[in-house]
């Protein structure tokens, strides 16, 4: 009984998180939309405008459920759900310090790739279920682009995951670190296993997963449709895409939806390139940085951190950028991203081989 | 708990498939195969192939079923429209040799089942004596990488060719011919 209790409140503090993040980030995107444009952004609501976004969420509870009546009604109501559930069902295998973990699988990496694919699904659905030109196009694009994206976001996993040797995220994240049970080296060849701190990085430990961490962030920006990246929700074109037709609780859960796997990718990237819950701070000499930062409450601190700031990123990226056109978007994909990937790929194996051993 | 999820799981497999196959909705049809995909890989759990499950999520799910809908976005409405006005019957007769097909199928499981709820055979037995059995906490992927790279090299790597010879046949059928 006590199992099933847990079961039910790591799901429920998840939910917790991702819905206070959403309210948070929605906030801050707004902010620094206003200072990327060099206006204020929300003031009018609270002090600073901090609850304007409250003020929205409440809005949007007490709306009407508004069907089209030339919609499929099962395909139109199921879409949010599926497009919500895939993304939160990622969440289950990330790591937040050491061994706090919600599920600690072998198949963690790959349990992530495989649900988040799913996302694709539930777009298609809300495209066909709304009935609506716009729609329709949006998911379209939609899909053309994360099934394209996703071989670059695959390959770079797989040229980190050809160093880390386990799909496991718990244990990715304790490669990364002082608590690695291997001896790691910066760059290949500067042993570092007691020095930790930001020389642990696997970005670190080998050169070329800079490169692939800068792959599997540009691809991870097409998986979530962010700008430059956001073809299927055009506003100028297609007004809003696959999400057009939704309104109330719905659009709710399709904004609580984008911004959940924003986190998600910025969570995956932190814990399998940037050290996950380790310290970024080392040990020098007697001054045991790296082991006074490391533990429980600090390792959430240090996820949060490097997560928040990648996110933060990927708005600053959002609001700097203009918008591909299509066939810049696939070019960017199959010409330059996949052929990069492939050569990390090798460059991985060869490194796993002669250096590391 | 674990045989409740289990005749959850089955159950919705077995209802969504034979909604699919009756629907006549092309396009909810689909999306009920995404949840027969589903349900099934929440089965191959059971079996304690998690790397099988999660490999038809992203396969069928993120890939194949994913390019069948969009085929069906992208083509002709008559074409459609001719493909469900076909017979209405649950089965009818030009069908027979699915039914013969389903029939064997079935007579195969139900002697394999009477047959093994009698005895177990022996190899299972042996197994089981020298403890070489798969524990749910057990490391899948590891083993079978090791498994693939040796004993199992060679089916491997054709299977890796044959991908490679319908990836290229389909770059070479989708390619524009030069207008020299």
């Amino acid at each position: 009984m006590a199992d099933l209790i847990v079961h039910i409140i790591v799901p429920v503090a998840i939910f917790a998180f991702i819905a206070g993040f959403t309210l948070f980030a929605v906030y801050a995107e707004r902010k620094i939309a206003g200072f990327v444009q060099d206006r204020l952004g929300p003031m009018e609501t609270g002090k600073y405008g901090l609850i304007q976004t409250l003020a929205d969420i409440l809005k949007l509870l007490q709306k009407e459920f508004i069907t089209p009546s030339a919609a499929d009604r099962i395909l139109f109501a199921a879409a949010p759900i599926v497009i919500f559930v895939a993304v939160f069902i990622g969440f289950s295998v990330v790591p937040w310090a050491p061994d706090f973990i919600p599920a600690n699988t072998n198949t963690g990496l790959f349990f992530i790739m495989a649900v988040v694919s799913i996302d694709a699904i539930g777009i298609l659905m809300a495209g066909w279920g709304s009935n609506n030109k716009y729609s329709l196009l949006g998911s379209i694009r939609a899909i053309a682009q994360m099934v394209s994206y996703e071989l670059p976001v695959g390959l770079s996993l797989i040229a980190a995951v050809m160093i880390t040797q386990t799909l496991n995220l718990n244990d990715i994240a304790y490669l990364q670190g002082i608590s690695s049970p291997e001896q790691i080296y910066f760059m290949g060849f500067w042993d570092v296993t007691d020095i930790g701190g930001i020389f642990a990085w696997h970005i670190f430990q080998a050169p070329h997963l800079l490169i692939v961490y800068a792959i599997f962030f540009i691809a991870s920006l097409a998986e979530c449709n962010r700008a430059p990246f956001d073809i299927p929700e055009a506003e100028s074109e297609l007004i809003g895409g696959f999400h057009t037709e939704y309104g109330g609780i719905k659009f709710a859960f399709l904004f609580l939806a984008e911004y959940a796997m924003m986190f998600l990718v910025a969570i995956l990237g932190v814990v399998i390139f940037l050290g996950g819950w380790n310290s970024p701070l080392p040990n020098i000499g007697s001054l045991r940085l790296a082991d006074w930062t490391t533990g429980l409450g600090w390792g959430i601190v240090w996820t949060l951190l490097k997560s928040l700031t990648i996110v933060g990123v990927q708005m600053w990226i959002r609001w700097t950028l203009p918008r591909f056109r299509a066939d810049q978007l696939l070019t960017l994909c199959w010409k330059v991203l996949i052929p990069l990937a492939f050569v990390c790929l090798a460059i991985s194996g060869l490194w796993r081989i002669l250096v590391m051993l | 708990m674990e045989s409740l999820l289990f005749y959850a799981f089955a159950g919705m497999a077995i209802v969504s498939a034979l909604l699919l196959v009756n629907i006549r909705n092309t396009a909810r049809a689909l999306f009920l195969l995404f949840i027969v995909l589903f349900a099934m890989a929440g089965l191959y759990l059971f079996a304690l192939a998690d790397f099988i499950a999660i490999t038809q999520i992203l396969v069928y799910v993120g890939g194949v079923l994913i390019l069948l809908i969009f085929a069906f976005m992208l083509s002709n409405k008559e074409l459609l429209d001719d493909l469900q006005s076909t017979s209405k019957r649950f089965i009818s007769l030009p069908n027979w040799q699915a039914l013969v097909l389903a029939l064997i199928f079935m007579s195969v499981m139900v002697y394999s089942y009477i047959s093994w709820s009698e005895h177990i055979p022996q190899w299972i037995q042996q197994s089981e004596a020298k403890g070489k059995i798969i524990l749910s906490t057990d490391n899948n992927i590891e083993v079978l990488g090791f498994k693939f790279m040796t004993q199992y090299v060679l089916p491997f790597e054709i299977i890796s060719v044959f991908l490679m010879m319908a990836l290229i046949g389909a770059a070479h059928l989708s390619r524009k011919e030069d207008n020299k």
